[in-house]
């Protein structure tokens, strides 16, 4: 057990007799479901290029976020990109396929259109304005269309909403929604060396050290 | 010919009241709004016979933004970049499009500087269409590694355009009266650098797709189109030459400068999905054909003949225009009222038309040849809808 209690101290606890009693199991449940999310292939309009096709490529691969894995059904999704202007034609079949959605979902809106209409907020008779208006979104990324760079930047605001959010002593608790743009002052350098500083935190093992700290009874070491 | 006019309703009725053989039934199946392969939320409803489509009625409206009635509350500058949500693909055209339009209207005479630079881009842009279009086609047909290759490519040449424009995708590059910004002092050499790049990127694609016999056996003779119907159908761009007929507003009537460079419109012969294919790799060849002789030609001058301001007035009247964009011809309509809105704005979208061809492509035919089929048709839902 040295080094489940190393790697993820605060996880498990000792109690005297022996036995582990789990008291973070959230924790773990929340860090696999915010590395693994799987989005629906759901793309209405000019967003979709940008946010499932430039992102599915080689250059800016969302494979390195987990995300990789775009399935056409919901059943099977747990990530719904919406990617496109909502009318209100479609409006009650987003409903269906939100609802199809097993638990936990999460929605990014991503683009002018869904957060509010965008182009088409005057003087059209068929836009929904904002897809909040239908579901529940959790992360808003603002742009027309977005960069895929800002899809990831919501992407990873969001991993970070699930990692602290909801519990499963709390289920249905979230955050409220945040939007992913840029503040004043941060660059994308900023950001990509974070990223880049949380891959080598949590993927990065030194062997040496891991060994250096695990305790060994005394009494099995053969060498002394 | 005869047209039967008849509700969905109604057909589905009428199926549902068929006896039929009783080894066979005829049933419907609702194919989209959320397909993956129906590149958008276009809605099929097939009438089914086992795995054979008896009719197949595409149901639209699911992308309907209006963008024809929020034009009427725009003036003619501000009309321009609605038109980068209906074809995203082919964005620079249609903004030539419009451009075109309001010019011709109003008597504005472009100069050959902005002339080269947007026949520049807009053969830039096509051949990025053809590239999004060529892996998605594969991974309609389950190939997965055709779509990296697209993407790839057409990030390259993204690359280029941005460093000029500003824009990904809705790029609202040409204004009525010249452009918005005039191009970048490393554009050409990089162009330059693109074709180097591209040219052997194309046979490339040919030996990945193109020669292979799995793709071949499922685009040869799937999806027929013949001449007549796709006339009949107002089917234009490659799903018109497609079928043999060699109909190019660029040849034919020639804008911007394609009178004065050398390139050739490849036609198809038997009008299949592999025709209309080929038609696509072909266009490629022959736009980096086109951008090559304009490149080093670009004569000096303005970028903005005239800066037109919001509130230009085109006189009163009717003005129809029209150019050839990466899947068809693109018209636009206006009606004027010599105020400094359009009365009325209607476009003719090429996807429309390009769309009602597939019920007579792929009658009789199995549900998977329709999958094939559609794709070469290469749609934009959202240009169908506006």
């Amino acid at each position: 057990m040295g080094i489940v209690t190393d790697k993820l101290p605060g996880a498990l606890e000792k109690v005297p007799g022996g036995n582990v009693l789990v008291t973070r199991f959230d924790e773990i449940i929340n860090w696999a479901r915010a590395n693994s999310l799987w989005p629906l292939t759901f793309g209405t309009s000019c967003c979709a290029i940008e946010m499932l096709m430039a992102t599915g490529g080689p250059r800016h691969d969302m494979a390195r976020f987990g995300a990789e894995v775009a399935r056409p059904s919901p059943r099977q999704a747990d990530l719904l990109i919406l990617a496109g202007t909502i009318v209100k034609r479609m409006a009650p079949r987003l409903r269906t396929l939100y609802e199809q959605m097993a638990e936990p979902r999460y929605v990014i809106a991503t683009g002018a259109c869904t957060i509010s209409g965008g182009p088409f907020i005057y003087h059209s008779y068929t836009t929904v304005r904002g897809a909040d208006e239908i579901i529940p979104v959790d992360v808003y990324v603002p742009g027309c269309p977005p960069r895929p760079e800002q899809l990831f930047h919501g992407l990873l605001t969001l991993q970070k909403m699930i990692k602290e959010g909801e519990t499963i002593r709390e289920p249905g608790v979230r955050r409220k929604p945040v939007i992913s743009a840029l503040p004043e002052g941060v660059t994308m350098e900023d950001i990509q060396g974070e990223m880049k500083e949380l891959l080598v935190k949590e993927n990065v093992v030194d062997v040496h050290q891991a060994v250096d700290k695990l305790k060994w009874p005394s009494g099995t070491n053969d060498g002394s | 010919m005869t047209v039967e006019v008849s509700s969905l309703k109604e057909l589905v009725e009428q199926a549902s009241g068929t006896s039929g053989s009783p080894d066979t039934q005829e049933y419907f199946v609702n194919m989209g709004p959320q397909h993956p392969s129906t590149h958008g939320v276009l809605r099929l409803v097939l009438k089914l016979d086992g795995e054979r489509v008896l009719r197949c009625i595409p149901v639209l409206g699911y992308i309907h933004r209006s963008i024809e009635k929020i034009s009427e509350h725009m003036n003619y500058m501000n009309c321009v970049h609605l038109t980068d949500r209906m074809d995203y693909l082919s964005s620079i055209m249609n903004n030539w499009a419009v451009a075109k339009a309001v010019e011709e209207a109003a008597g504005i005479e472009v100069n050959d500087r902005i002339r080269y630079i947007r026949t520049i881009f807009a053969e830039l842009e096509r051949i990025q269409s053809h590239q999004l279009w060529w892996g998605v086609l594969g991974m309609d047909l389950g190939a997965f590694t055709p779509f990296l290759y697209g993407i790839r490519d057409r990030e390259v040449l993204n690359d280029v355009m941005e460093e000029t424009i500003g824009a990904r995708l809705t790029m609202n590059y040409v204004l009525p009266g010249g452009l918005m910004a005039d191009i970048h002092p490393n554009f050409v050499n990089r162009v330059k650098e693109f074709i180097k790049y591209f040219r052997p990127k194309l046979d490339e694609y040919d030996d990945l797709l193109t020669n292979n016999v799995i793709i071949q056996e499922r685009l040869r003779n799937v999806g027929v189109l013949s001449a007549q119907t796709a006339v009949q159908y107002g089917a234009t761009g490659p799903v018109l030459r497609g079928s043999g007929v060699a109909f190019d507003l660029r040849k034919d009537h020639p804008y911007g400068v394609y009178d004065q460079v050398d390139f050739e419109v490849p036609v198809g012969t038997v009008g299949d999905s592999w025709d209309r294919y080929w038609v696509r790799v072909e266009e490629m060849r022959q736009s980096l054909r086109i951008v090559e002789q304009l490149l080093d030609n670009i004569p000096p001058g303005d970028f903005l003949v005239k800066k037109l301001n919001s509130k230009i007035k085109l006189p009163e009247g009717r003005y129809y225009s029209q150019l050839e964009t990466a899947r068809g011809i693109l018209g636009v309509f206006i009606t004027s009222d010599k105020k400094d809105e359009p009365y009325r704005l209607h476009y003719r979208s090429p996807n429309f038309n390009n769309l009602w061809c597939l019920e007579p492509m792929i009658k009789g035919d199995y549900i998977a040849s329709l999958i094939g089929a559609m794709s070469s048709l290469d749609l934009v839902i959202p240009d169908i809808d506006r």
